[in-house]
């Protein structure tokens, strides 16, 4: 699994949202108005105690489990096992980690980037097409290849582009210098599940773009580029930089695509991580793998604190 | 027609108020046909309420104008010009929207002056002009807030000043007011009418609620099937209305059964001569206004009183003859108090002559 | 009549729209036709041997056994702990509401490999510290290969943020409260009023909810190679370095089957939206 997972808008949300005008967000209840109602509220802390207490387990003891880890020598050390050390971290951000970290990172941004770009129009050309089935059909398929994509894709692109893959044979795009296994081919492969969940990302905000709005930009003088221009872009470029942010954590966390495709050719902190797990790093090091955990964390937490604000303020505008 | 008052300081009286007309308009959807030629003339600086049910046509018609439909066959002209290849972002009509038109992303000023951003004003300018329209519409403190910071009725006001921005000739309101609460709902309508006849500017106004259309136009244009009704003064169509749908749909109406007396009707026991024609054949209502029945106290009256609605300085009782048809009647609070319900009491309409209609099935 | 004259201009004929229609199913269509063109032809024309051979091919049927039981403990423990926790909090405090967001939020902020690693931190605590303890049973409870219960674990968690706003969206559609206090009125008790009042509003959000857990849990790969399990992406990965045309076959298949059991999905959906307009 690789990508952040993002649910395909059920049939009822896309209702909602396409319904246009007034439909408002008033399904909310008033905040205050809970006071006096006569729901036991001893009673909905214990449904959800069960969910509290599963996640303290399983994602509270490894979190946990990071934090000592990546501060800590490894148990395996021949000294000082479990003494307090920042070396774990330091070398998790030199050297060959450091190279894996600037090459996912810049991976990511780059097909973050193009995927945004290229996801919106899809996006657009699909909102507004006449066709349900078409609509439904982009929408389900985007949401098999952006939370399901990983390993398959990789097959698949394998069998297209790699080195006896189909499309290679046919253009003899080995002659021209082509090769899946490098950056360029890793960038194709990862947009193939990028732009999907682009598509996913930003439909609801196309949805939300009222007819009225572009009637009263036209009733206004608006010619329909300038509509694009000062109306829709503005309305959705909290979205779209929040679909840029997704995908980018999205593309940063990937791991199956890119072990499947290229072995080590291009260096991925996700990759690196694996290894350092799978005992492939000299004796000592344990905690290292833990370490990177915790740098992919921090780069995670950093997408998060960007996208969830912009999140906020284009559901208010588009709600 | 033309009401000119003194314009208010700063804002122009719009150049040159346009006539709209509509001429044989036709447009359907698939099956449904919206317009089914569609005749109007609209005066210039007249306030038109186009009134219907939903589906009657009216908003295509005033979509048409604005540039946001086509349709199939007749002619829009706008000052006797034929408007139909003028495309949406050019014609000369401001439009204010059921609701939520307002952009999201733009204060109220930068609202109020989009249009002149549009047309390559200058920053000054717009500042200027915005502050201007924001006090017409009675909102200069609002010219930083958002929409999603202002209520429903600011908002309104917002793309009010909005559709008056670039001075158009033509002002366009589709049921502006239908996603307002009652209160705010009465004070806007007062506010739109009021800056309508202070700028002199010809409006169409499209509604559902015949309260609103007859409170506020200077004529009402009454839509049914995609088709003219009639088309008169608020008061004219009160009081008389030229078919049974247009007397129904505007006001209370109650029918009576009737027979044919000559040419003339009898009902309730008494001839009355018609206004109008008379249904070649089939049988006859009456149709009858509650002010206009007239109910007294009797012992065995053939009125039964079976409902009273308290509506102020009028009571509204229903009352049932004896075939089983109700009647609706206002009387004055005071009197009503004499006719508790279970009560009976004679009936009588005016001497009059009065509306006939063919009996549903 | 609003939305059918508004949707009128937008539903003419645009070349640009075809045309990016166009590229973005050559784009997708593609390595999918390249694909199943690959995992058919051999050197000496066309063989099925890809598909056919894959009933009877080593691992097949239990790595695919093992796949869908994860799948169906993971759908059903998630709904199990989720359902519950959301309509509670739907009844309860906006707090209360909040603090699930947040906790439904933050699985995100840790990308598979990291959740694992920290997994593999945890249970390293096993032989390290708990030796003589019951939790050291546990620990080894929890990893037995016939079931790894801690795979189910990683999913629920993976999953989680994906399910939570499938459920939102549809609990968004619905007045929970209002619907209770209706049912409670009409002398429902509570778990009655949830069951029989909010549950069936629900249908089209759990479904939807459950089968996207379920494609995740098919196509995990991260967390079970890492922990060393076999279930059946890890498979396909495996027969790769071997059998090149079935991995590959197997791929496409997956992503075909799950792709109309979405699809499907959302004609049911529709379906029953639209019923209620018929009649």
């Amino acid at each position: 699994m690789t990508t952040a997972p993002t649910p395909v808008p059920t049939p009822a949300a896309t209702e909602k949202l396409s319904g246009g005008h007034g439909v408002s967000g008033t399904a909310t209840p008033a905040p205050g108005s809970h006071a006096k109602r006569r729901a036991p509220r001893g009673g909905s802390w214990l449904a959800t105690l069960p969910l509290f207490v599963f996640f303290a387990i399983a994602f509270g003891l490894p979190a946990v489990a990071i934090a000592i880890g990546a501060f800590t020598v490894s148990n395996d050390a021949e000294t000082g096992a479990g003494t307090f050390t920042t070396a774990n971290l330091s070398d998790s951000v030199s050297g060959a980690y450091w190279t894996a970290l600037v090459s996912s990172v810049k991976l990511s941004a780059i097909t973050a980037l193009i995927g945004t770009l290229v996801g919106l129009p899809i996006a657009q050309a699909v909102v507004t097409s006449r066709f349900r089935m078409l609509r439904e059909a982009v929408l389900t398929a985007s949401g098999v290849l952006a939370n399901f994509g990983g390993l398959p894709l990789a097959f698949a692109f394998v069998a297209t582009l790699g080195n006896a893959g189909e499309l290679t044979k046919l253009f003899h795009l080995t002659d021209h210098g082509w090769t899946l296994y490098s950056f360029t081919g890793l960038t194709v492969a990862y947009l193939y599940f990028l732009i999907p969940l682009m598509v996913l990302t930003i439909t609801p905000a196309l949805d939300g773009l009222r007819v009225q709005w572009r009637e009263a930009a036209q009733n206004n003088r608006a010619t329909s580029l300038q509509y694009w221009r000062h109306v829709a872009l503005p309305i959705l470029l909290p979205s779209l930089l929040g679909g840029f942010v997704l995908l980018f954590g999205s593309a940063f966390a990937a791991y199956a695509t890119a072990a499947a495709m290229v072995g080590a050719t291009v260096p991925l902190i996700s990759r690196q991580i694996a290894d350092a797990l799978s005992g492939n790093v000299l004796v000592g090091q344990g905690n290292l793998a833990l370490a990177l955990s915790l740098d992919m964390i921090i780069v995670a937490v950093l997408v998060m604190a960007v996208y969830l604000p912009l999140q906020r303020r284009s559901a208010r505008w588009l709600s | 027609m033309t009401t000119v008052t003194a314009p208010v300081a700063d804002v122009q009286p719009a150049p040159g108020s346009a006539t709209v007309e509509f001429r044989s308009l036709r447009r359907s959807f698939g099956a449904t046909t919206a317009l089914d030629g569609l005749n109007l003339t609209v005066h210039p600086g007249e306030l038109l309420a186009l009134l219907g049910p939903s589906g009657c046509g009216k908003t295509t018609a005033l979509r048409i104008l604005a540039g946001f439909e086509q349709h199939d066959s007749g002619q829009v002209l706008v000052d006797g010009e034929d408007i139909t290849r003028i495309p949406a972002h050019r014609r000369d009509a401001g439009m204010v929207f059921q609701s939520y038109s307002l952009f999201p992303h733009l204060t109220a000023a930068d609202n109020v002056a989009f249009g002149l951003r549009m047309r390559g004003a200058g920053k000054a300018e717009r500042r200027k002009r915005a502050k201007e329209l924001l006090e017409l519409v009675g909102l200069p403190q609002h010219a930083d807030r958002y929409p999603h910071q202002m209520s429903g009725g600011q908002q309104q006001r917002i793309a009010l000043a909005r559709a008056l921005a670039l001075q158009p000739r033509v002002l366009l309101l589709d049921e502006p007011l239908s996603a307002l609460d009652a209160k705010v709902r009465l004070n806007l309508r007062e506010e739109i009418r009021r800056l309508q006849q202070e700028l002199a500017i010809t409006t169409l106004f499209v509604t559902h609620d015949q309260e609103e259309a007859l409170s506020m136009a200077d004529r009402v244009a009454v839509l049914r099937a995609g088709r003219l009704e009639q088309c008169a003064t608020p008061s004219e169509l009160y009081a008389r209305p030229a078919t049974a749908f247009v007397a129904e749909f505007v006001g209370t109406m109650s029918r009576i059964p009737a027979v044919r007396a000559g040419d003339g009707v009898e009902v309730l026991g008494r001839r009355h001569p018609v206004d109008g024609t008379v249904p070649a054949d089939g049988q006859l209502d009456v149709l009858v206004r509650p002010e206009n029945v007239t109910l007294v106290p009797a012992l065995h009256g053939r009125a039964q009183v079976v409902g009273a609605s308290f509506l102020g300085a009028v009571t509204r009782l229903t009352v049932r003859l004896a075939d089983g048809t109700e009647v609706k009647a206002d009387l004055a609070t005071e009197l009503a108090a004499g006719l508790p319900v279970g009560s009976t009491a004679d009936i009588a309409l005016p001497d009059r002559p009065v509306l006939v209609d063919r009996r549903a099935s | 009549m609003a939305q059918l004259t508004s949707r009128s201009p937008l539903a003419r004929f645009q070349p640009g729209r075809a045309l990016v229609l166009l590229v973005a199913a050559l784009y997708f269509l593609v390595p999918m036709g390249a694909s199943i063109w690959f995992s058919i032809s051999d050197n000496n024309g066309i063989g099925f041997q890809a598909y056919t051979g894959l009933l009877g091919a080593e691992g097949f049927t239990d790595s695919l056994w093992l796949t869908l039981k994860l799948a169906l403990a993971t759908v059903l423990v998630l709904l199990l702990l989720l359902v519950p926790a959301m309509i509670a909090a739907r009844l309860g405090s906006p707090r209360l509401r909040t603090a699930l967001e947040i906790l439904c939020t933050l699985p995100l902020v840790v990308p598979p490999v990291a959740l694992t690693a920290g997994m593999i931190g945890v249970l390293r605590w096993g032989p390290d510290y708990l030796m003589d303890t019951p939790f050291f049973q546990t620990f080894v409870f929890i990893q037995q290969p016939e079931f790894p219960i801690v795979l189910v674990l990683a999913y629920v968690l993976m999953a989680l943020p994906l399910a939570y706003r499938a459920l939102d969206a549809g609990l968004r559609s619905v007045d929970v409260r209002t619907l209770v206090e209706a049912a409670r009125n009409c002398g429902a008790s509570w778990p009655r009023s949830v069951f029989t009042v909010i549950l069936p509003n629900l249908r089209g959000a759990l479904l939807n909810a459950g089968f996207l857990t379920l494609a995740l849990v098919l196509g995990e790969f991260t967390a079970a190679s890492i922990l060393g399990y076999q279930p059946f992406p890890v498979w396909i990965y495996a027969v790769g370095n071997s059998q090149g045309q079935m991995s590959v076959a197997v791929s496409v298949l997956s992503l075909l089957i799950t792709w109309v059991l979405l699809l499907l999905l959302a004609a049911a959906g529709r379906e029953r939206r639209h019923k209620p307009a018929h009649s």
